[in-house]
């Protein structure tokens, strides 16, 4: 049993401390800094984010994607074949993400993520996993002016980021996490999505997880257990329902066990992550099983993100002094 | 409501001059007494009445001056309110937003003073500003009430006593701003309109609701049966895209017609404004339309955001000439 993230981590701290990454976009805006210099600050936060992470307490973390815009555009530019737009929402959020428009065909330029991964990697205390934002969810918030329809645009899409996995595992990424919340609001679109992620998993030799996140798998269950992945991460807070979808049938993967409410800024207490864990070792083994919140903790300010975190590491150690 | 067609209106928030900008800036460092920050916020506020005036709008607003966040000024002066922290929108935008910790609502009066003073400076009618309930509880963290409904209702009741005061204040306009209306319309959209329907009952005052951007044809014709005389919406950022929604069914209230990009520094040309109303009519009658800008100005300069009314004000004026030609 072990505590990890999902994925996002505020940029700035709460005032008044100064928020050096908002401040270095502007200054980048005005011509003020240089390209260069801002990728220096982002390196400054992202160490100083995955320390955070590890005094928290947490085992396994991601580099908190300070580098993102959000999790579409960060991908789509760096593919070939993608402009990018105007803002629309993203899901049921009050975050805005700028949205990509295929107007050529999809293809994998070149490393998009790796170089973040590997500084990440070379300065965290703690385990780093890379994530990568999934070919239906990519596909599903961008506009297609290009394929003519939803199959071949993902199916593109995979191949693609199929590239991309491939070169983080090469980088040394052990575990490699893909996020597809979008299954969630097009569950018309499993045997596609599976297929897909046959593609996007192909000779990929890393831990392969697979994250959803704002919803439960009502409907979706237990057919998602025959995605080719090892670790399936689900949303209990916004999904509370999935407790009881998961007694359905026998859960044959990896739980990533999202329990803290990454969208409110109401504390979780201690035994209270520890009693979810109990509760999800009746469905999987301890050992198989990823403690987190139940989505990116970028929709909270940072002291309350740390704090989450800090309840997390602290309820999965009394998890596991329970059980030992 | 008058014989006069077309009223020309804005959508609530102009541009801070540079000297209140920099006047809140030094009350964030202490170096200035809020009292001075007031007078300053006076200051701003009648020069925007007295810009309408010159411009020639019919329904003024006083432009927010002494506004940050259309949520965090209420949730300050509200109870039940704990401002949790800075968090992202959007880019290097940020809000803060407040946590609900206990039973929300009213400690006094929010917005009726502002209001009293900018009427007071104008024969005009100025009209009153809420934020919606619904927004609010969106735009907040809820900490307290075990369903976003409860949080929503308490609200609810909490900006009807508002608008209640405000129309007792005088107020014959009261807009009651809902731009996250749309952000799980499948999921409580009735919720929204329940709301509303405690917001404006009972009130004599003509009301507006302002919604912007997000997926608007998700919302149609659903929107048409929220609690207000006239729905305020952004049609020119989409090249009025959504006139083609509202042919069927048809638009049955009032439209406040969005026919300035608030988020573009062009200035558009009286003729633009011309040809947006002009399509309108195409779609929905004469009496029904009110012309507005897109959204609030505030992210605009003083210049683009005079120079885009000018526009408005003269495209409205040469069509109401064509009309009654």
């Amino acid at each position: 049993m072990n505590s990890t993230v999902v994925g996002s981590y505020p940029k700035i701290p709460d005032p008044p401390a100064p928020g050096r990454w908002r401040a270095g976009v502007e200054k980048l805006q005005r011509g003020d800094i240089t390209p260069e210099e801002m990728r220096g600050i982002e390196d400054e936060v992202t160490a100083e984010v995955l320390a955070e992470m590890a005094v928290a307490g947490v085992d396994v973390v991601t580099d908190g994607q300070i580098r993102w815009e959000d999790g579409q555009t960060y991908f789509a530019r760096g593919l070939g074949g993608f402009t990018i737009h105007s803002l629309q929402r993203y899901f049921d959020t009050n975050v805005y993400y700028r949205q990509p428009v295929a107007t050529g065909e999809i293809v994998w330029r070149g490393p998009i993520s790796v170089a973040a991964y590997e500084f990440a990697s070379a300065h965290s205390p703690r385990p780093v996993k890379p994530v990568v934002t999934g070919p239906l969810t990519l596909a599903l918030l961008s506009r297609d002016e290009f394929y003519g329809n939803l199959d071949q645009f993902v199916m593109a899409l995979a191949a693609g980021l199929n590239q991309e996995l491939k070169a983080l595992a090469a980088a040394g990424a052990k575990l490699i996490q893909v996020d597809e919340p979008g299954l969630l609001t097009h569950r018309d679109r499993l045997p596609l999505f599976q297929r897909a992620m046959g593609v996007l998993w192909e000779g990929v030799s890393a831990t392969r997880a697979l994250y959803t996140y704002f919803g439960h798998v009502d409907g979706l269950y237990p057919a998602i257990l025959d995605t080719p992945v090892d670790i399936i991460g689900l949303d209990f807070v916004a999904g509370a329902r999935n407790w009881e979808v998961l007694r359905r049938a026998r859960f044959t993967k990896q739980l990533g066990l999202g329990i803290l409410d990454a969208r409110n800024t109401k504390m979780e207490t201690r035994d209270a992550v520890a009693k979810a864990c109990r509760r999800a070792a009746e469905i999987v083994s301890p050992s198989h099983l990823h403690v987190g919140p139940s989505a990116g903790l970028e929709f909270l300010p940072r002291r309350v993100a740390r704090q989450k975190l800090e309840v997390l590491a602290a309820g999965v150690r009394q998890a596991r002094e329970e059980a030992a | 409501m008058t014989a006069q067609p077309l009223l020309t209106t804005t959508v609530g928030s102009f541009p801070k001059p540079p000297y209140l900008l920099e006047a809140r800036r030094k009350l964030a460092r202490k170096q200035l007494e809020q009292e001075e920050l007031e007078a300053l916020e006076r200051r701003a506020t009648e020069e925007w009445i007295r810009r309408q005036e010159e411009i020639g709008m019919d329904i003024l607003v006083d432009g927010e001056m002494y506004r940050g966040d259309m949520v965090a000024y209420f949730a300050d002066q509200m109870d039940g309110f704990a401002i949790a922290g800075m968090v992202r929108s959007y880019g290097n935008r940020y809000y803060p937003k407040p946590a609900v910790v206990r039973p929300v609502g009213r400690r006094a009066p929010v917005t009726v003073g502002w209001w009293k003073f900018a009427q007071g400076l104008t024969p005009r009618p100025v009209k009153g500003m809420l934020t919606g309930p619904y927004t609010i509880a969106e735009w907040s963290f809820n900490e307290h009430y075990p369903t976003r409904r409860e949080l929503v209702l308490d609200l609810a009741r909490a900006i009807h006593d508002e608008a209640v005061d405000l129309e007792r204040a005088g107020a014959r306009y009261i807009q009651i701003d809902e731009p996250a209306i749309h952000t799980r319309p499948d999921e409580d959209f009735d919720l929204a309109v329940e709301a509303m329907e405690i917001v404006t009952r009972g009130l004599r005052a003509y009301t507006i609701t302002h919604v912007c951007y997000g997926d608007v044809p998700r919302i149609y014709p659903a929107m048409l049966r929220l609690a207000v005389n006239q729905i305020d919406l952004a049609l020119k950022n989409d090249d009025f895209a959504l006139l083609e929604t509202f042919r069927s069914p048809r638009f049955t209230k009032d439209i406040g017609l969005g026919v300035l990009d608030a988020h573009s520094h062009r200035v558009e040309t009286a003729d633009e404004v011309v040809e947006g109303i002009r399509r309108t009519l195409k779609v929905i009658p004469l009496e029904q339309v009110y012309v507005t800008p897109d959204c609030g100005l505030k992210t605009r300069t003083v210049e683009e955001t005079v120079g885009k009314l000018t526009s408005m004000a003269e495209g409205t004026r040469r069509m109401r000439e064509e009309l009654s030609r």
